[in-house]
């Protein structure tokens, strides 16, 4: 019955609705339901619950929770942290996703040619990604370090006899940061456009060449339009992720020195140590709207690709 | 009873004692507020607990933990009396009328120093203002290897040691009330003045403005800081690890200002959930813990001065250089936050480390001092209409 049903949609028949009969219907609810429960628990109750008590005046272990309107939104925005921090978040997604997808792209064409050593140039590609994120940062901070100890002013000192306080000098903090997070970030791109890249037919690039078309050429009118697609999906997808990210500028610099690093969600998390689970909900919050209109874009890409 | 997150798991002696199934749970003293945050959140309260007098104020106040006035009179009989200190710190005015928890440690920073190197420059004694402090970190400052004030300037616990200083000079955070944001003042551009010429002149080592918590024990330890104030991790850490610096090192109380010195005592409580079904059971385990034998060895192995006036005996006490200054503390120390009035509104100031964040926009943003004056004092007053 339901191959019958199946094989009516795939020759392009519209279904009626509830066509099914009650068993199979009663069957694909049990079926679909441990999935649903599961985003209910997970996802939804959460996100919802997250929503409410940013309207809310709770406090940990508040038993009494009152309804604030959008006071907690309005003290937050008038924060300067807030301020710097959407300034800083903003700053830190552009100039890490284009240096991505810039030197992304690149790094994928590379490997994409029959050159020596191919496969091992791949691997290590992949090994900032592979590398636990926390490791990855902490291991940058110490090239970063201050003093003598840091790799990069050993050799300033070596070299030029002068040090940078790359981490602590409002100027060098988030440059740091960003080169830090691009090591740690870029792999991704990498490999998933070298994967597209793949997928191209070779008969196109050599049609293109004995028609003369420069390198260059081939790149934009070949390689660029076949890979469109996935480009789009990655950066929407690290956009998400990189606007979510923590570690790198908490393990680093803390969100200092004075804001120079503060993003959303250090900014979050410094609002839970107050125990005022409202205003941190209202941090997180508030980046719901960007974060609505990626995933939208994201779902529906996904969605015609399939 | 459910887990119990403390110490030492001794409490299991008394669970056999009392045939009662103890689960310890130890974790680390600056994650209490996130586990017992998620463990109310999450209905999941142990039934008793350590934690600090912050958290205990806010806990007080959402009626998650209950009182323990008897207790508190009954095990102070037993034991001597409890010291002075310890009354003022668990005074139940500060917590509603009722008090909430059982102290059992004090805990402060001193101030380590580096006695070998500052003999060398001629000082023999401990700084006894900051200003003294300057003046001989200013002579022993010998970049780019050693940095004399190795105090945090970032946003950290630690760096809430500037807190100290500001009232050193006559500065206040807010008014007697609690209400009243008192950071524009005259002695606020003294402390500024202080701590500005300080970093200025190269005294603090670079990456002070963006250290972690254990940024100021990692300078002190790797050779490169001359003062560094520290509540004993670092000196037990040195003893093994380096036995020379260890050797090299004295401890003292805070220097104090040209208006005021403070020497703040942090008391430690255990606590008993509101939503215990043993309570009873729970106050016997917080009496267990309070006896002179459990906390003379409970001290030897930790890093805090006595709560109790018979805990003043134990060995440690007499037998480490660190825990006579941590008794010292105990019975010379000013409450927290001293001669501010304790209350949420300070607390949650001092999570947003908006003193050192004052310092970091004159030393980072390179704003003036009357800028970063007046721009602290609009985000204090604006986290204590909060509370108002």
């Amino acid at each position: 019955m339901a191959q019958s049903t199946s094989s009516r949609s795939l020759a392009g028949l519209k279904a009626p609705r509830f066509s099914l009969g009650k068993t199979d219907a009663a069957l694909g609810m049990g079926l679909v339901a441990p999935v649903l429960i599961c985003l209910m628990t997970l996802v939804v109750y959460p996100f919802i619950f997250a929503v409410y008590i940013s309207f809310t005046d709770r406090t940990v272990g508040a038993q009494v929770v009152n309804f604030v309107g959008f006071d907690n939104f309005r003290y937050i925005f008038g924060t300067q942290g807030f301020q710097e921090s959407v300034r800083n978040t903003l700053v830190m997604v552009f100039v890490l996703q284009s240096m991505k997808l810039v030197l992304g792209l690149g790094i994928a064409s590379v490997l994409n040619q029959a050159i020596r050593g191919r496969t091992v140039f791949r691997g290590l590609t992949l090994l900032p990604w592979a590398m636990p994120a926390f490791v990855a940062y902490l291991l940058w901070k110490y090239m970063f370090d201050p003093t003598q100890a840091g790799a990069f002013n050993m050799i300033l000192i070596d070299v030029f006899g002068t040090q940078l306080d790359f981490l602590s000098s409002r100027e060098l903090a988030m440059p740091s940061v960003i080169i830090a997070s691009f090591w740690r970030g870029f792999p991704f791109w990498v490999i998933s456009f070298l994967a597209a890249m793949q997928n191209i037919s070779p008969e196109l690039y050599e049609a293109a060449a004995i028609d003369g078309a420069s390198a260059w050429k081939r790149f934009r009118h070949i390689t660029l339009p076949s890979i469109q697609h996935v480009i789009l999906v990655v950066t929407l997808l690290s956009t998400i992720w990189t606007t979510n990210s923590f570690e790198n500028v908490w393990l680093m610099t803390g969100g200092g020195p004075s804001n120079a690093t503060m993003t959303f969600p250090v900014l979050a998390y410094y609002g839970l140590q107050t125990l005022r689970l409202g205003e941190a909900s209202a941090v997180s919050v508030s980046m719901l709207p960007i974060f609505a209109i990626l995933a939208f874009v994201v779902v529906n890409l996904l969605l015609k690709e399939d | 009873m459910k887990p119990t997150p403390c110490k030492r798991p001794e409490s299991k002696e008394w669970g056999k004692a009392k045939n009662v199934n103890v689960t310890v749970v130890m974790i680390n003293q600056n994650e209490t507020v996130a586990k017992v945050s998620a463990a109310i959140e999450a209905g999941n309260m142990p039934d008793a607990f350590d934690l600090g007098r912050d958290f205990m104020l806010q806990l007080a106040k959402n009626a998650r933990i209950e009182p323990v006035d008897d207790l508190y009179k009954t095990i102070g009989d037993a034991h001597g009396g409890w010291l002075d200190s310890t009354n003022k710190g668990s005074n139940p005015k500060d917590f509603g009328g009722k008090l909430y928890g059982i102290p059992f440690g004090q805990s402060g920073n001193l101030l380590n120093r580096r006695d070998d190197v500052l003999s060398k420059a001629g000082y023999k004694d401990a700084p006894k203002t900051w200003a003294e402090l300057l003046e001989q970190a200013k002579k022993a400052n010998a970049p780019p290897k050693l940095f004399s004030m190795g105090f945090a300037l970032s946003n950290v616990g630690d760096a809430n040691v500037q807190n100290e200083v500001l009232r050193g000079y006559g500065g206040r955070i807010a008014d007697d009330a609690g209400k009243k944001c008192t950071i524009d003042s005259p002695e606020t551009r003294e402390y500024m003045k202080w701590v500005t010429d300080a970093f200025a002149a190269g005294l603090f080592p670079p990456g002070a403005t963006t250290w972690d918590g254990a940024g100021d024990n990692n300078a002190y330890q790797s050779g490169q800081a001359v003062f560094i104030a520290n509540p004993g991790s670092v000196y037990l850490n040195i003893l093994k690890a380096d036995p020379e610096l260890a050797k090299g090192s004295k401890y003292s109380a805070l220097p104090g200002g040209p208006k005021l010195r403070t020497a703040p005592t942090g008391l430690n409580f255990r606590a008993i959930s509101a939503s215990s079904k043993v309570k009873d059971l729970a106050k016997d385990l917080l009496a267990f813990m309070s006896d002179d034998k459990y906390l003379s060895d409970y001290y030897g192995k930790a890093i805090y001065g006595p709560v109790l006036k018979n805990g003043m005996n134990a060995p440690i006490f007499k037998e480490s250089v660190l825990h006579a200054g941590l008794l010292d503390l105990a019975l010379n120390g000013t409450p927290a936050n001293f001669p501010d009035t304790d209350n949420l509104a300070l607390a949650e100031y001092n999570t947003n480390f908006l003193t050192p964040k004052m310092v970091q926009k004159v030393v980072v943003d390179k704003k003036s001092v009357e800028d970063a004056i007046k721009e602290t004092q609009a985000a204090c007053q604006a986290i204590y209409d909060k509370y108002k």
